[in-house]
């Protein structure tokens, strides 16, 4: 695992524009940095990514499995009450899910330890399956990159392949996407998923979040007042669950992306439940509940909210003190403790692996540099290579 | 030797990654339909674009004609993509595709209805019938083509005769009526002021 220079493409802004990738800049800082790469080799990526990502999503369902049965463990998620039930039915029915992001801490050898699953409204789908993709094609191309690299992102192949599935699941032709208003991050990931559902022959439409309907059969309605039967949200279900028309959902009979049972994976107290079903497993990180910390911890640890996005509202605690801290608008539900795992660092970054899944099966990553010992949401993006 | 497997999508259609403007939401799907090769439920459908042009071609049949134009007329009312602007629906349709409609109090604009395809116009059993919609927009994919309310595209709209599967006649969506708006979205306005106006609400 290497990170080495590289002259950006002369024309990539313009580039960027034509296919109508608009986050690249952000605050006027760059979130899009092609002028370094990461460099990995195919052990690096099948031994130690790719193989313990669909492990990890293998642990985590079996996670689930527990959670669901046992209302003192829903309560310990403060999953709301009347989700409890529709919860598990969704679990039952195995309804079909999109795709997941893991976070990893991996340093290019030894096992990589899992930070977070963000398996319900992950981000950064643009820049990792296509945008990253057309990086190497173009500096293959320009002669400096060798003919010989590969990458590990088969993301778009994989995610135009799972929304034909899932529309053969459920017998439709016909999806509608929604994220919220004002995001232009948001928008880009999601017009991103409409591009991979048209292509794999399925109609969509959109509307934002805010702007959903209730009609007087109880359907949730777009803007032109059409049923919603299938709804990619990009808005986490802890939200939703929380919010005016929660009370609607189940009599608004929606196949909804992500499934309801996703909630619990991206929920953070998955990790403490993680590391108590399998301790000692060499790609998890040491995790507790508020209420089980052991009395000593000799290594600093890491206060997470259940809920937060971001990096937001995470602390580093040292000898029982915050010696970190960052911001935020989230913990009112509760938080776990996680033990402190220094991210690898190149040249001044401290650099963060999201380790892609496609339903069940491994599909890639996405490299994260941040000045930062937190990884938050002026990070910047690199593209890699495996060579 | 062992052929190394490609770890990275084989290829990507950039042609179709192109945007030639922003992301909008458009108000029917972006989708080409491909239509099944199930045999068995294909159908000839034939387009007319008003009665008159149906009672020319089957004299005969001129009561049925007049009467599923009449039926395509009020289904694309119910059916047809509407806009709360005009400059928003000729951006989809055309110049001077758009009509005003008057409902309940309000307005809305919608596409005028370009054509019906009539099937089994013969048959003692009854004829089905489907309204039709074309674009005149350079920025609409359906420009040129024959669309149905939602979204499938049946072809060049000079085309007269279709081969259409039987789905094609079914009722397009019921436009709802939507009692209430805004029920989702309250959590990111409570916590927006630690957000920004770009940055959204993944992870």
């Amino acid at each position: 695992m290497l990170r080495l220079p590289i002259p950006p493409r002369a024309n990539w802004q313009q580039k960027a524009a034509e296919f109508g990738f608009y986050f690249h800049t952000m605050y006027g800082e760059p979130y899009w940095d092609e002028s370094a790469y990461y460099q990995f080799t195919l052990r690096q990526i099948e031994d130690d990514l790719e193989g313990p990502t669909e492990v990890l999503h293998q642990m985590c369902l079996e996670a689930l499995d527990v959670v669901i049965r046992d209302e003192r463990w829903l309560a310990k998620f403060a999953v709301p009450e009347p989700f409890w039930q529709q919860i598990a039915d969704s679990w039952q029915r195995r309804d079909p899910s999109l795709y997941s992001r893991l976070d990893l801490v991996y340093q290019g050898q030894g096992p990589a330890k899992l930070l977070e699953n963000n398996a319900d409204t992950p981000t950064s789908l643009y820049e990792s399956g296509f945008w990253q993709w057309l990086w190497l094609e173009d500096q293959v191309n320009q002669g400096l990159i060798s003919k010989g690299a590969d990458q590990f992102n088969s993301l778009q192949e994989k995610l135009v392949k799972r929304f034909a599935d899932i529309a053969a699941h459920y017998q439709i032709k016909h999806m509608h996407f929604a994220c919220c208003e004002d995001t232009v991050e948001d928008r880009g990931t999601v017009q991103y998923l409409q591009d991979c559902a048209r292509e794999a022959g399925v109609l969509n439409d959109f509307v934002f979040i805010e702007q959903i309907g209730l009609s007087e059969s109880g359907h949730f309605t777009d803007l032109n007042d059409h049923s919603i039967e299938t709804l990619f949200k990009l808005y986490p279900w802890e939200f939703m669950q929380r919010e005016a028309f929660a009370d609607a959902i189940p009599g608004a009979g929606v196949n909804w992306l992500e499934p309801l049972w996703k909630s619990l994976l991206s929920n953070k107290a998955i990790l403490p439940m993680l590391w108590r079903l399998f301790p000692d497993h060499p790609n998890l990180l040491p995790a507790w509940f508020e209420d089980e910390l052991p009395i000593s911890t000799a290594g600093k640890l890491v206060k997470k909210p259940l809920y937060s996005r971001e990096g937001a509202n995470i602390s580093v605690y040292q000898g029982g003190q915050p010696i970190v801290q960052s911001d935020g608008p989230y913990g009112e539900e509760g938080f776990i403790y996680q033990a402190w795992n220094a991210l690898p660092r190149f040249a001044d970054n401290h650099t963060l692996i999201g380790s892609w899944l496609v339903n069940d099966q491994a599909a890639g990553i996405s490299v994260r540099e941040d000045k930062h010992i937190i990884t938050q949401d002026m990070s910047r993006y690199l593209p890699h290579i495996i060579l | 030797m062992e052929q190394r497997k490609q770890k990275r999508s084989v290829s990507i259609n950039l042609a179709s990654m192109r945007k030639g403007f922003a992301p909008k939401p458009l108000a029917v799907g972006v989708a080409t339909v491909l239509l099944s090769a199930c045999g068995g439920n294909r159908q000839d459908a034939d387009v007319y674009t008003s009665a008159n042009d149906c009672i020319e071609k089957n004299p005969e049949f001129a009561e049925q004609c007049t009467a599923a134009y009449q039926q395509a007329l009020e289904e694309a009312a119910r059916t047809a993509p509407k806009y709360n602007n005009a400059t928003d629906c000729e951006y989809d349709f055309g110049q001077q595709q758009c009509h005003r409609v008057e409902s309940g109090g309000g307005s809305f604009f919608v596409p005028f209805m370009a054509g019906y395809m009539l099937s089994n116009l013969m048959s003692p059993r009854g004829y089905h019938s489907q309204p039709l919609f074309t674009s005149y927009s350079p920025y609409s994919p359906y420009r040129y083509r024959w669309t149905t309310a939602d979204g499938w595209d049946y072809g060049y709209y000079k085309d007269r005769r279709l081969k259409v599967d039987k789905d094609a006649f079914k009722p397009k969506p019921a436009v709802n009526r939507t009692i209430k708006r805004g029920g989702f979205g309250s959590t990111v306005r409570a916590k927006s002021s630690w957000g920004s106006s770009s940055k959204g609400w993944g992870g």
